[in-house]
């Protein structure tokens, strides 16, 4: 075994230097300044100016199918794109913890180092091919942002919600990594690549495998919050800072189903019956929780929690598709392109709310709506785009994702999760007219807080456009995705 | 380009619109640009060749190509006199809301034109995905039609309405979703959501199992079809919304939206599933004949006349229902004839219905009686309005109620006994409304009117005189030159009878000069 790094894993692996170097950047200038906060727009800049320079690098070395590092670490078109949409997420991310009540102030530096080691993590996680590579990334990434979640400047919920998220997020973590100690003990391998030679094979004949790959599933499914391990997401999406759930549910959930998608792609499900009907059903249950749970709520960012929950399950459609599936490229390349679209909408809800918020213990109800569109038409607007995309209504770019999703779960048979994705598409419905209903058809007079939020209103424009335009042309950027996974 | 045109003409006028800086003159804009769009209209129907079955000014462009999704429209007999009519009433409407819509204007108006354009895209359609894109599209301005310039209970009529739609419309989109599945045995290999690549499909069908890919796919997509139709007993959304809509909105829910479901069946339903819809026709006639009957007695005891013109609409859908599963040449050109009827009768009630709202606020049966001496042009056009609706001879609603009961006739002369019912039932809660409302003693309103001068009641002003005229002479000239209109669907009426089981379409890009 050669042992020695040569410039191309350096190459492979150049945008996670890349993120490591800005991140210290504010944070030095911080330090050197007798820990006075730097100029937080400044600090954004680099920020962002970091997160470009990670994402051209990806672009251009990454979705080469090189592994680094003696093959740790893959750079296929799964990587490339699923890091693109996580430095996307938390590029909005950034900008709006720039301008959000709850994240402004004294400690932007330090989130800024935070989101981006945190991001650094994902780039890991999504493109480990070795189980205990993959933790740590998972480990890098979460560990990131049980901090950055108790960092807010909202003194009670949030402590609670990052205390919570890390006490149930460290037992999923342990639960995981028992599962790759029973996978390395009974197929003598945690490498993803060796393990698709005789996974489907050693699930049948081999209890400890099947038990391990279970386990290991049971860890994604906390992160990803399917249900029925997803009691922790409304307190902790709730809890924390906007501008962090919103990464939270982006950037999180889309590297997250990333790797996910690169263990089911072992072939797992076509040895195991029961694993592949135990998933089926989780799918649904998750459907039906998130979206009737939703509709239960009064609190608006509480809803988008379950509605991120409920998508969670769609997700699951597309995943266990892609798990059963021969020309898995196909099925693969709908879960992303669904990932991008729920990203782009679910951010552009979040950056709306984050910027109504008035103070950092403002929690916003389906009332505070009321009037919204008589004093601010244009970001009005732009929610209703998101909240209808989201409920995939066409032409909106929603509407594609969960047409190339269901599709996909049609195309292998998978009728009746398609059947059951339409039906909560429709209960969905329900409570993402509600704030539209009072936005436009109630009168009060809800408004923006009034701090300048110009770089979020961008963000919030940019994003709307994205998805009134992008559905009209997804037909090549499909093919796209599924070419660079093919 | 004639129908891209068509389609697209209306959301470019929504974008002006948008960025229209003055306040004062949406209103004239928005008149012009709807007369311009039937004037487009009229420059389509003009070089439209009634004498050819299949489709017309066809335009196929490569949209998704993964998934064999193109961006496919076209026009036939069937669709033309249904795209007619969206155009025509599209002046009517923004004239007729000039008044009673004072607040948001602009954002009414991009509305207004958002629908048609969705309206528009469905009936053109020819690509099964395009077609759900349009279908669907059309709910969201409608939504906020309802909702945002509606009534009391505008919002719950408005969620009802979308979600009830909805709810049917999905089952419909993995319908289409399946039947692209199977398209690859009739293209050689290749997915395509092309409507002509669905006809040719044969879906196994075994009469009397539920669980069969053919029965289930109708299903699929009648239910779809007959919420928004909607049929008896899927209609409840209906009265509520036309209740709380403004008065625009009832008459495009009426005059077109409600088309939509049924020129879906001609379009989708009857060819794609012949066998499965002749197997089921029973239960879409009986559902019809129960339509017919219960909406006619529900109207009858509305205090309230919008509620009952909307209950008479339930009523008038049973009869095209009918028309359209009976499958006969009779039968379906009546219900194209009919719902054509019905967008022109409907619409002018409810536009009448609006008039007399804006003067008095009040729409209650009970509070008029004397309206006649008071508003004598008024009373004319409504009283003409009613008999059209009622189908009196020498007016357009005979010809298709006559036509319908014919083709029930020769299916089953027992379907033809009942449902002429409905006109004797039709007959009596509009005359007896009219009754109450025009004529004898002069009721709260009327007397109250008489003394307080400040309140008078004014007859028909210049502006609704010219939103109803067009109207009237549309009456009796559909009444009395049916062949003028039935002319343009008759071929592809005749082509549909005859080829159910094994449907095509031609196609034609454009007409040659000199081919008329």
């Amino acid at each position: 075994m050669n042992n020695s790094i040569g410039l191309s894993d350096i190459l492979l692996i150049s945008p996670l230097i890349v993120l490591f170097l800005f991140s210290l950047i504010p944070l030095t200038g911080k330090v050197l300044n007798n820990n006075k906060e730097q100029n937080p727009a400044s600090s954004l800049i680099v920020a962002l100016i970091g997160l470009c320079v990670a994402g051209g690098l990806l672009v251009v070395f990454g979705g080469s199918d090189q592994t680094a590092f003696n093959g740790q670490l893959l750079f296929d078109g799964l990587t490339q794109w699923a890091g693109l949409i996580a430095l996307l997420a938390a590029a909005g991310g950034l900008i709006m913890m720039y301008e959000n009540t709850s994240t402004q102030g004294k400690q932007f530096s330090e989130l800024i180092f935070l989101t981006m080691n945190s991001i650094l993590g994902m780039l890991i996680l999504v493109s480990a091919v070795n189980l205990i590579t993959l933790f740590i990334g998972l480990e890098l990434m979460s560990l990131s942002l049980y901090l950055m979640i108790a960092m807010s400047n909202e003194q009670k919920i949030s402590k609670e919600a990052a205390i919570k998220y890390f006490v149930l997020g460290s037992f999923a973590s342990a639960i995981f990594l028992y599962g790759v100690s029973f996978v390395f003990g009974s197929a003598n391998t945690v490498n993803i690549v060796d393990l698709m030679a005789n996974a489907a094979t050693l699930v049948k004949t081999n209890k400890i495998f099947l038990f391990g790959m279970s386990f290991i599933t049971i860890g994604f499914c906390f992160k990803v919050s399917i249900a029925p391990f997803h009691a922790w997401t409304p307190d902790v999406y709730q809890g924390a800072p906007t501008p962090i759930t919103s990464y939270m549910a982006t950037a999180v959930k889309t590297v997250s189903f990333a790797a996910f998608l690169r263990v089911m792609a072992t072939q797992t499900l076509n040895g195991s019956q029961n694993l592949f009907d135990v998933l089926q059903w989780l799918a649904v249950i998750t459907m039906t929780v998130g979206n009737v749970a939703a509709i239960m709520q009064t609190n608006f960012k509480r809803t988008l929690a379950y509605s991120s929950i409920s998508h969670s399950g769609y997700l699951l459609v597309g995943l266990i598709t892609a798990g059963i599936s021969q020309n898995s490229s196909y099925s693969a390349a709908s879960v992303l392109f669904y990932l991008l679209t729920y990203s782009v909408m679910t951010m552009g809800a979040f950056a709306v709310l984050s910027m109504m918020e008035k103070s950092e213990n403002h929690f916003l109800t389906n009332e505070d709506f009321s009037g919204f569109a008589k004093n601010q038409p244009l970001l009005a607007f732009c929610l209703t785009v998101f909240l209808l995309s989201l409920a995939g209504l066409p032409p909106l770019l929603g509407f594609f994702g969960k047409l190339y999703l269901f599709s996909a779960a049609v195309n292998e048979g998978l009728m009746w999760l398609a059947l059951w994705g339409v039906i909560n598409s429709v209960i969905s419905v329900f409570y993402y007219l509600r704030p539209i209903v009072m936005m436009y058809m109630k009168d009060g007079n809800a408004d923006i807080a009034e701090h300048p939020q110009q770089a979020t209103t961008v963000l919030v424009v940019v994003a709307a456009i994205f998805i009134l335009i992008a559905g009209l042309f997804s037909g090549p950027l499909f093919t796209l995705f599924e070419k660079s996974l093919g | 380009m004639i129908l891209s045109t068509l389609i697209f003409l209306p959301i470019v006028f929504a974008l002006i619109l948008t960025a229209w800086p003055q306040k004062s003159t949406i209103r004239q804009l928005a008149l012009g640009f709807s007369l311009l769009q039937f004037a487009v209209s009229i420059l389509m129907l003009k070089d439209f060749d009634s004498g050819f079955a299949g489709l017309q000014f066809v335009e196929k462009f490569s949209w998704i190509e993964r998934f064999g999704i193109s961006y496919f429209v076209g026009i036939d007999g069937i669709s033309v006199m249904l795209v007619m009519l969206t155009t025509f009433l599209m002046p009517i409407m923004i004239l007729a809301s000039w008044k009673s819509i004072d607040e948001k204007i602009k954002g009414f108006h991009i509305a207004l034109f958002v629908l048609q354009s969705a309206m528009l895209g469905s009936f053109l359609a020819v690509d099964a995905i395009l077609f759900y894109v349009f279908w669907e599209m059309s709910l969201v301005p409608m939504y906020f039609i309802v909702g945002v310039w509606g009534g009391a209970r505008k919002i719950y009529a408005t969620v009802k309405f979308f979600i009830y739609t909805m709810a049917g419309s999905v089952l419909m989109l993995l319908a289409i979703i399946f039947m692209m599945r199977l398209t690859p045995e009739v293209t050689g290999g290749n997915i395509s959501a092309s409507l002509l690549d669905f006809y040719k499909l044969k879906i196994p069908f075994v009469a009397g199992e539920f669980f069969t890919a053919q029965t289930l796919l109708f299903f699929a997509f009648a239910l779809a079809f007959a919420i928004k139709v909607p049929l008896f007993p899927l209609h409840t959304w209906l009265p509520d919304a036309h209740v709380e809509a403004p008065t625009p909105g009832s008459v495009v829910l009426a005059g077109v939206m409600l088309k939509m479901g049924t020129y879906c069946y001609l379009r989708w339903v009857l060819p794609l599933f012949p066998e499965a819809s002749a197997h089921y026709a029973w239960l879409f006639i009986a559902l019809g004949v129960i339509g017919i009957i219960y909406g006619a007695l529900v109207a009858m005891i509305q205090p309230d006349v919008k509620k009952l013109v909307a209950y008479s609409s339930v009523s008038h859908m049973g009869y095209i229902i009918i028309g359209i599963f009976v499958m006969n040449s009779f039968g379906v050109s009546g219900a194209l004839y009919q719902m054509l009827n019905h967008g022109i009768s409907t619409g002018a009630l409810f536009l009448l219905i609006g008039m007399i709202y804006e003067r008095t606020h009040s729409r209650e049966i009970s509070k008029y009686g004397g309206l006649a001496k008071a508003m004598p042009w008024y009373t004319i056009a409504f009283v003409i309005v009613t008999m059209s609706s009622i189908a009196v001879p020498m007016t357009n609603g005979f010809i298709g109620e006559f036509l319908i009961l014919l083709g029930s006739y020769k299916y089953n002369p027992w379907i033809a006994c009942v449902s002429v019912s409905g006109v004797v039932l039709g007959a009596a809660y509009m005359l007896w409304m009219v009754k109450k409302v025009f004529f004898g003693p002069a009721g709260e309103i009327v007397s109250h009117a008489a003394v307080d001068k400040e309140h008078a009641l004014h007859d028909l002003s210049a502006r609704e005189i010219a939103v109803l005229v067009p109207m009237l002479v549309l009456i009796f000239w559909m009444g009395l030159f049916p062949n003028h209109f039935m002319d343009y669907s008759k071929k592809s009426i005749d082509h549909l009878i005859a080829n159910q089981q094994n449907y095509s379409l031609e196609l034609r890009a454009e007409v040659k000069m000199g081919d008329k």
